[in-house]
């Protein structure tokens, strides 16, 4: 009989208290206990006196106070071996996929902490063959890539793209962790990489938005844990996907809700920066090996200065932002071009040809921009010459940039493409210099390079 | 006279005599609009089902070291401090009958429409646990709803949560009804049963009288079902309903039938959500909703599937905006949940188009994955054309027709010619065979 530490004396949806017996316990530990056949377990997250608070893994329905608790030693624990490898698990390390997992080593999610000597930082650039993201927002290896958008203009497909993408070119280790989105699109995922045998060098963690704000949170620690062992086993480059780091934020408002803590605007968590720095100070590179994370973010009632999205984005390397006006046009990827932007759009680190392309075209689209507005009062026809050139030509930049994409396929019906860097440079430079003047703009919609036919 | 206080007594001994499985009792201490607080209680359980003496019905939403809040879903009569509160030892659950198909129900087992409760029914509950990740299969049967903007542009497949979100009197019941009643032309050639169930969250009784009426006309009562809470209702019970609604969606899931579930309408569920939890005291947040509101209309939406048995579940939420603005808390919420939204506009309202949708704000992030073959490619041209002409418009409305290029005129008058293919009116559902035949000359 294990012993017992505590029992229950109070039970919300989110939360339970615990008076406790002894004072062995500290935060982050894990209870457990057992009624009507049904297991419950709880994180501890608050203590005070001899009285704890703790949070549900899962529903509290058909829970009574006086039911006594356990404590399950060694905490939080993912398995910390190669059998994660082409594995799918919850966010507490228990298998999802339907086998059983036989552990060699399991490790605490919360231990690892990185110290200054140990990052190490590398500039080898990282191309993804989609032209917007490798034009305005190039990677490079180790990078912290944001994926921001408001609900509905395309994050998860630009995720699923680059797993496409840069997963299957690169064939390194990757580590895809859902928190917070849909179930059905975690499963898809699953299945698609199941099929194109792809899932032998991934690992998989779901935290999705059904489940509890336990779960949700818990999703990214784990997951991390993984990526972790295999950069510092394995000594592997490593991939990791997060869609989507705005709902650890979000889980975790949820529990400092119930815990009645004060919270900061818009009813954030008070430790919501510090939350933040946790993790992402654990997504770095070392000298064994790198994590370049893609991190999609969501943007809550497409308010870009949310706090938390701010929060977020300060520890990033660059971003793309996808912009509903773009989308509403009918233009995806649905990249705002000017409040997209990377540590590595630098004439040291793509060149100058590069950064004088990506200057001059912006100067084309804001002034587009300024155009646009002049000609919804005074029609096209009272432009200048020049005026008209950059309106015309930035015009069809912006359908350049346009791209079928291999996972919406689907949706496009046209086959998805991949463009190699030298050639979108090669395409803008063309279209900056008048080489397509008399081309019909819709001919460069959804094309991956462009190679001359465009003109006829 | 002794006879009448002798009656009064004998009538009580008979109801303590039948009251069955009394467990606990305690005392009501606190009374805050449907919330109330009660003493004693020691063993009572997380979401069970208590009775206040003769006054009204409850469930325990909270346990607290020295009491137990309650939540009222039925008051009799007046409840005052020092009144008894029976435990029963069970959860709170719903009343479902089967015979209820074609009826208005409420979640007591109750036939609306005769005040009546149905004689053969069963328990459920009132929440199920999520369904499992690996339980589900991808979605990509399409489900029809007969109107060429949807089925054509913006498909929604069986499984799929797709939003229908517009301001007031813009035709969002009415897309929803549209899709009921054309199931009735699918369900010979369906290779499941197919049920609906119209959710009405907080409507009036005469919205949900009307919307009966309409589905009586039409012949759609054989295989739908109207769960409702009115507006009169208790808060609780209107925040509940959504989730008995589904619970009763997953029933039939599970008997494998492919089940479309509309909820009408999730703002109205937000902040009656909102309303219960400043009452109990919950700290609030973003426009002072409390933090799980993503939470609680995540979970509820997630139970919309393709199942691993071939049943399913499509749900078709819909949200009231205001000003035409999709981009508040609530719509953005519920938008990064569902898998495509149906945008409705006023502007086009105003213009005549019917239905009145926005093409470039709506969405379906299925495409034509759940599309068939022969529907799909053009789907996709049309799509591309149509969102190509309203940008172009925009631009070069004030251009001069003369001076445009043959490609620029040609692109606007198909794009013109689309708009006017997609005019339809309510209740004239299309076949994919009919869709494609009108729009085929226009994909080339």
């Amino acid at each position: 009989m294990m012993k017992k530490v505590g029992k229950i004396i109070g039970i919300s949806e989110l939360n339970v208290k615990i008076l406790m017996y002894d004072k062995d316990i500290k935060l982050k530990d894990i209870l457990t206990c057992e009624l009507d056949g049904d297991i419950y377990k709880f994180e501890v997250v608050e203590i005070e006196g001899e009285i704890a608070q703790a949070i549900p893994f899962g529903r509290v329905i058909g829970l009574k106070k006086g039911v006594e608790l356990q404590k399950q030693e060694g905490g939080l624990q993912m398995e910390y071996s190669q059998k994660i490898l082409g594995r799918v698990f919850d966010p507490f390390g228990n298998p999802i996929d339907e086998e059983e997992i036989e552990s060699e080593k399991k490790k605490n999610v919360y231990e690892r902490k990185l110290t200054l000597e140990e990052i190490s930082i590398n500039n080898e650039p990282l191309w993804t063959g989609i032209k917007a993201l490798d034009f305005f927002a190039p990677l490079q290896k180790g990078f912290k890539m944001g994926l921001l958008g408001g609900a509905g203009v395309g994050k998860t497909v630009l995720i699923k793209e680059l797993i496409n993408n840069v997963y299957k070119k690169l064939k390194s280790n990757a580590v895809f962790i859902g928190v917070g989105e849909r179930s059905r699109e975690g499963k898809e995922l699953y299945d698609e990489m199941k099929k194109d045998n792809l899932l032998d060098k991934m690992s998989m963690v779901f935290g999705q938005m059904g489940e509890t704000p336990c779960s949700r949170s818990k999703a990214v620690y784990s997951g991390l844990t993984e990526a972790e062992y295999l950069r510092d086993e394995e000594n592997q480059d490593v991939l990791v996907f997060i869609d989507n780091i705005y709902r650890f934020v979000q889980a975790k408002s949820e529990i400092s809700t119930e815990l009645k803590r004060i919270p900061i605007e818009n009813g954030y968590p008070t430790t919501m920066a510090s939350d933040i720095s946790e993790v992402e100070e654990r997504i770095n590179s070392t000298g064994k090996g790198s994590i370049t994370s893609f991190q999609a973010i969501y943007i809550p009632a497409d308010d870009i200065t949310d706090e938390a999205v701010q929060s977020i984005t300060t520890h990033l390397d660059g971003q793309i932002v996808l912009d509903r006006k773009v989308a509403e046009k009918g233009l995806y990827p649905a990249i705002n071009v000017f409040k997209s932007n990377s540590k590595a759009i630098d004439p040291e680190k793509v060149g100058e040809k590069h950064y004088n392309l990506v200057k001059e075209t912006l100067r084309y689209l804001s002034r587009y921009e300024e155009l646009e507005e002049i000609i919804a009062v005074l029609g096209i026809d009272e432009l200048s010459e020049e005026d008209k050139m950059i309106f015309y030509r930035s015009r069809k930049l912006r359908n350049y940039f346009t791209q079928p994409l291999f996972v919406s396929e689907n949706y496009t019906g046209i086959k998805g493409e991949m463009v190699d860097i030298k050639d979108t440079l090669k395409d803008v430079e063309d279209i900056l210099t008048g080489e397509y003047d008399e081309v019909d703009e819709g001919n460069l919609l959804y094309r991956g390079k462009l190679n001359g036919k465009e003109k006829s | 006279m002794s006879t009448h206080i002798e009656d009064l007594l004998n009538e009580k001994i008979e109801k303590i005599k039948n009251q069955e499985n009394v467990f606990d009792s305690g005392k009501v201490i606190k009374v805050k609009d449907y919330i109330i607080e009660a003493t004693g209680l020691e063993n009572v359980k997380y979401f069970e089902k208590v009775n206040i003496w003769e006054k009204g019905m409850g469930y325990v939403n909270q346990i607290n070291e020295n009491s137990v809040t309650i939540a009222i879903v039925k008051e009799y009569a007046p409840i005052v401090v020092g009144d008894i509160v029976n435990a029963t030892g069970e959860p709170f659950k719903a009343i479902f009958a089967k015979q209820a198909i074609g009826r208005i129900v409420d979640i007591f087992g109750v036939d609306l429409l005769t005040g009546r409760a149905f004689d053969q029914f069963e328990y459920i509950d009132v929440e199920n646990p999520t369904i499992p990740i690996m339980d589900r299969r991808e979605v990509k049967r399409p489900m029809l709803t007969g109107i060429a903007g949807i089925d054509l542009i913006y498909p929604i497949g069986k499984g799929q949560r797709q939003l229908i979100i517009g301001d007031k009197k813009t035709g969002k019941t009415q897309i929803a009804l549209d899709t009921i009643v054309n199931q009735g032309k699918q369900l010979a050639n369906n290779e499941n049963d197919i049920i609906c169930i119209y959710i009405a969250v907080g409507k009036t009784k005469k919205e949900i009288k009307s919307i009966y009426n309409e589905l009586l006309k039409r012949n759609a009562l054989s295989y739908t079902l109207i769960v409702a809470a009115t507006n009169d209702d208790k808060q609780p019970v209107v925040s509940l309903i959504p989730f008995v609604g589904l619970s009763i969606a997953e029933e039939y899931m599970k008997m494998k039938k492919d089940v479309i579930v509309v909820i009408d309408d999730l703002k109205k569920h937000a902040d009656t959500y909102r309303e219960i939890s400043l009452v109990s005291n919950k700290t609030p947040g973003r426009e002072a909703y409390p933090a799980d509101i993503f939470y609680l209309h995540a979970r509820l939406l997630e139970k919309g599937c393709q199942y691993k048995n071939g049943g399913s579940i499509t749900i078709l939420p819909i949200v009231e905006t205001k000003g035409g603005d999709i981009t508040d808390y609530i719509s953005t919420n519920i938008i990064s949940i569902t898998d495509g939204q149906i945008v409705l506009s006023e502007k086009e309202f105003g213009k005549g188009n019917k239905p009145a949708i926005n093409y470039g704000n709506s969405v379906s992030r299925l495409g034509g994955a759940v599309q068939k073959e022969d529907i799909k490619k053009l789907g996709a041209t049309i799509r591309r054309k149509f969102l190509s002409y309203l940008e172009t418009k925009e631009v070069y409305e004030l251009a001069n027709m003369d001076e445009m290029s043959p490609e620029l005129r040609k692109k606007m008058q198909e794009g013109k010619q689309i708009q006017e293919a997609l005019n339809q009116q309510k209740f004239s559902p299309l076949s994919n065979a009919e869709i494609i035949e009108k729009f085929e000359p226009l994909g080339d």
